[in-house]
């Protein structure tokens, strides 16, 4: 009986870092069968990012990424590892990569070929720039990507330097994208038996993001790179205030409200106890709180000082206005009642990193739900289990494939 | 076989959404879905977002709603009525999707949730996101975009550690609410696909907090396997602890990232040489800055003057200089722009066809949009503008519900429709 939503679908992973890996997560943790090839002279370097030690299996963020995974290394530079990508692909329904633009055609598996070994395979290349265009040799990492396709510039407090994002986005949201284009190509397989080629730009997957500001230029002639903007934490797109981070008790800790409409600033107003300020000509209506935020956001403070983050946020949330405690990984982990009743973290057991707490999905069907079953491959984990389980190979031909440096 | 339509060619989704969720009824109706947006009378919500065309604030001119409410059509509905209850039931009769972002328990409570509705259409998936899920001690707690940044901890690693006193960083745009859209959309995608297997529908439970508490890489590994907390950095990497910059200003007033630079001689010594060229090297093409051993230790007076004369030769070209020379050699390394600079990029623009030409025949315009996230070879992506306020009354009252020109007028006269 079927359990989850992409049982019974098989997938060859190429990819590696973050943003291949992502989207191979999400199709794992529904169950899809997905066979990570890697090659053990060039690791994934993940494999060494934020690492217990000198092994290659010692990275929690390598575990976050790729529970649920079956392992192999693989030399597609030797004749009989090639083979053996090629009897890979001719057993699964995708294959994925997020290697630059040329890669997967200089091995000789490009989607022409790929289909020759597969006539109905889904091919989603997810690459910087796309596998067209005079740019397609660019050289992009996840901060790479964020910057050309604007998001960095539109993150941080006008008239300094941009703040960006603090880690690789781009990598996360082109997983999503990569995902969205695996089950969607899926689909239109299951209806009309055709397989597809899906070319992925990371750069274009973020400007995909900031349509209004592209709008902004085209109708109203105007570039997003101007006095003001980027906006800080006040919100110009609602023309509302108080919206913003405020300083509360504690070293650096913040909660962010936001204030919509007159009803919640009464609510507002009650909740803190309506200090005197409050009453304020300026400050009745959304207009004069808007034009007068600096104050508004300093008399805000000396409420907020006086409690915690989570204090604030649910003060204000019990009187019905939208407020948020900016928690730490700390917090998200130890101390959010919300995560841990929806499951957010599991534990798994890995042999060398012991039974650790993963990230799980954010999206859960009544029907056919996501799984955390196992931890990340070890180096190769899986090399025998496929060559044999899945491919058929026997004992000796898969010792012979070793002892050559085929796998 | 047909290769003209889209992937989600066929399918019908009702999308009662508001701004929360408006992104993915987009993504679903590019592939090829018919996507029936479900607003109140007067407008969704959304459309008060701005910009706006010539900055006159007009429901069916915000330039928000337009960017993210692409191929959909509207109707206007009052839930609140028993009438349009009994409409909305007939429609998801024949649809294969209903998108929802109401508070948990408010459709269940007009008899429109999953349980009512796949009552009467067992096929049918519903996505519902919401700012907590439908359950657990904050499902009814309220959330904004903002909000969302901050309880996710993407905001603890967003913003300045250079400019005292400042507060973590929401990085603008809506990013809360498109990370979740993206995931509801994935998740009523995987949906689809358990019922091209086995026929059934389901519910589809949807997290904003989840979502976004999903989308901060490293964070939560960093704290689970070291017990270090993440700190944000201006323009880079948030890190336990102190990282070098990797942003740099540049002649034009921009910036540009800069990564990888003592990864390997190689790639080191075409640097050097790159600025020796324009004779701003300062000395780096002495054989003592080949030792790289020597140059990857932190404490080391040559490295902080290699890093310096990278700082002048940045500071002396313009942002596009730098990315330009830096691709040419293989560094991976980006220029800071604002978004609508990738209109005057040949490679998206003429290359690619990323942007798209949208007609606008209710103003006699046709406008530049972004474009598609990704190109598939099979199944093509298309767009058309997004909806007035109830365009689309009539053909889905009268066309696909068979409602009279007389029962319309009453719908409209009570104010129903």
């Amino acid at each position: 009986m079927r359990r989850h939503a992409l049982e019974g679908v098989r997938v060859v992973d190429f990819s590696w870092i973050v943003a291949g890996p992502t989207c191979t997560r999400i199709l794992a943790d529904f169950g899809a069968e997905v066979i990570r090839v890697e090659y053990d002279q060039t690791l994934d370097v993940i494999r060494g990012a934020g690492a217990s030690g000198d092994s290659p299996n010692s990275s929690g963020f390598f575990n976050n990424l790729n529970r649920n995974k079956l392992g192999v290394t693989l030399n597609v530079m030797h004749p009989r590892g090639m083979e053996i990508a090629h009897e890979l692909i001719s057993i699964s329904d995708i294959v994925i990569e997020n290697f630059s633009a040329t890669v997967l055609e200089r091995w000789g598996l490009d989607y022409e070929a790929q289909r020759a070994i597969r006539p109905d395979i889904i091919y989603v290349s997810m690459s910087g720039f796309g596998h067209s265009g005079r740019d397609k040799k660019n050289v992009t990492w996840g901060p790479t990507a964020q910057a050309i396709s604007g998001l960095s510039h539109m993150s941080g407090l006008p008239g300094e330097a941009p703040a960006a994002w603090g880690f690789s986005y781009m990598d996360h949201i082109a997983g999503y994208h990569g995902a969205i284009a695996c089950v969607t190509a899926l689909h239109h397989r299951n209806r009309t038996g055709e397989g597809q080629w899906v070319d992925l730009s990371q750069v274009e997957s973020g400007i995909t993001l900031s349509g209004t500001a592209i709008l902004d230029r085209t109708v109203n002639g105007r570039t997003y790179r101007r006095g003001g903007n980027p906006p800080g934490n006040r919100a110009p797109e609602y023309g509302v205030a108080p919206h913003g981070a405020y300083r509360c008790k504690g070293d650096d800790r913040w909660c962010a409200i936001s204030v919509f409409d007159e009803t919640q600033w009464s609510a507002f107003v009650e909740a803190i106890g309506s200090p005197e300020w409050t009453g304020d000509a300026r400050f009745s209506t959304n207009e004069g709180r808007v034009s007068n935020q600096d104050e508004l956001d300093a008399l805000i403070e000396t409420w907020t000082v006086n409690y915690t983050p989570h204090e604030v946020m649910h003060k204000l949330q019990s009187a019905g206005v939208i407020a948020g405690a900016i928690q730490s990984p700390k917090e998200k982990v130890d101390d959010d009642p919300q995560l841990r009743h929806r499951g957010y973290l599991q534990e798994v057991e890995h042999a060398e990193l012991g039974s650790k707490p993963l990230e799980g999905e954010p999206i859960h069907l009544s029907r056919s739900p996501w799984e955390m079953k196992r931890a990340a491959p070890l180096l190769g984990e899986h090399s025998y289990f496929v060559c044999n389980e899945i491919l058929g190979l026997d004992a000796e031909e898969i010792g012979q494939l070793m002892a050559e440096g085929a796998i | 076989m047909n290769t003209e339509r889209g992937a989600l060619s066929g399918l019908t989704i009702l999308d009662l959404c508001d701004e929360k969720g408006q992104l993915m009824g987009k993504l679903l109706g590019e592939m090829g879905a018919r996507v029936i947006k479900v607003e109140p009378p007067g407008g969704d919500e959304a459309r008060k977002v701005g910009p706006f065309r010539n900055d006159t604030p007009d429901p069916n001119q915000s330039l928000n709603f337009w960017a993210f409410n692409t191929a959909k059509e509207s109707i206007t509905l009052d839930l609140d009525t028993t009438a349009g209850q009994g409409l909305l039931k007939k429609l998801a009769l024949n649809a294969d999707v209903v998108l929802e972002s109401f508070d948990p328990g408010y459709l269940d409570s007009l008899g429109l949730g999953y349980d009512d509705l796949s009552g009467i259409n067992p096929r049918l998936i519903m996505t519902s996101l919401t700012g907590f899920g439908q359950d657990g001690p904050y499902r009814d707690y309220k959330t904004s975009d903002i909000v969302a940044l901050a309880m996710s901890g993407i905001m603890h690693s967003c913003g300045y550690d250079d400019v005292p006193g400042s507060p973590p960083i929401r990085p603008s745009g809506g990013h809360g609410y498109m990370i979740s859209a993206h995931y509801a959309a994935i998740g009523t995608l995987l949906a689809l696909n358990w019922r091209d297997m086995t026929g059934e529908g389901q519910h589809v439970d949807a997290s904003i907090h989840e979502a976004c508490s999903c989308t901060t890489e490293w964070a939560v590994p960093i704290y689970v396997y070291h017990g270090g907390v993440v700190r944000r950095m201006t323009g880079r990497h948030h890190s336990a602890d102190p990282t070098p910059r990797t942003m740099y200003p540049t002649r034009d007033g921009g910036y540009v990232n800069i990564f990888a630079v003592l990864n390997s001689l190689n790639q080191w010594w075409s640097l050097v040489t790159w600025m020796d060229s324009e004779g701003m090297a300062e000395g780096l093409t002495d054989s003592k800055y080949r030792d790289m051993d020597r140059m990857r230790e932190r404490t080391n007076p040559e490295v902080d003057h290699a890093f310096e004369v990278i700082r002048k030769f940045i500071a002396s070209h313009t942002a596009e200089e730098i990315y330009r020379g830096a691709q040419e050699r293989k560094f991976p390394w980006g220029v800071v722009r604002s978004p609508d600079e990738n209109l005057d990029d040949p490679h998206f623009r003429e290359d690619r066809e990323f942007f798209e030409e949208v007609e606008h025949p209710e103003l006699s315009e046709t406008y530049t949009y972004a474009g598609r996230p990704f190109i598939s070879n099979k199944t093509p992506w298309r767009t058309f503008r997004s909806p007035l306020i109830g365009e689309h009354n009539r053909k889905v009252y009268a066309g696909d519900l068979g409602l009279s020109d007389e029962e319309i007028g009453e719908l409209q006269s009570e104010g129903v429709i």
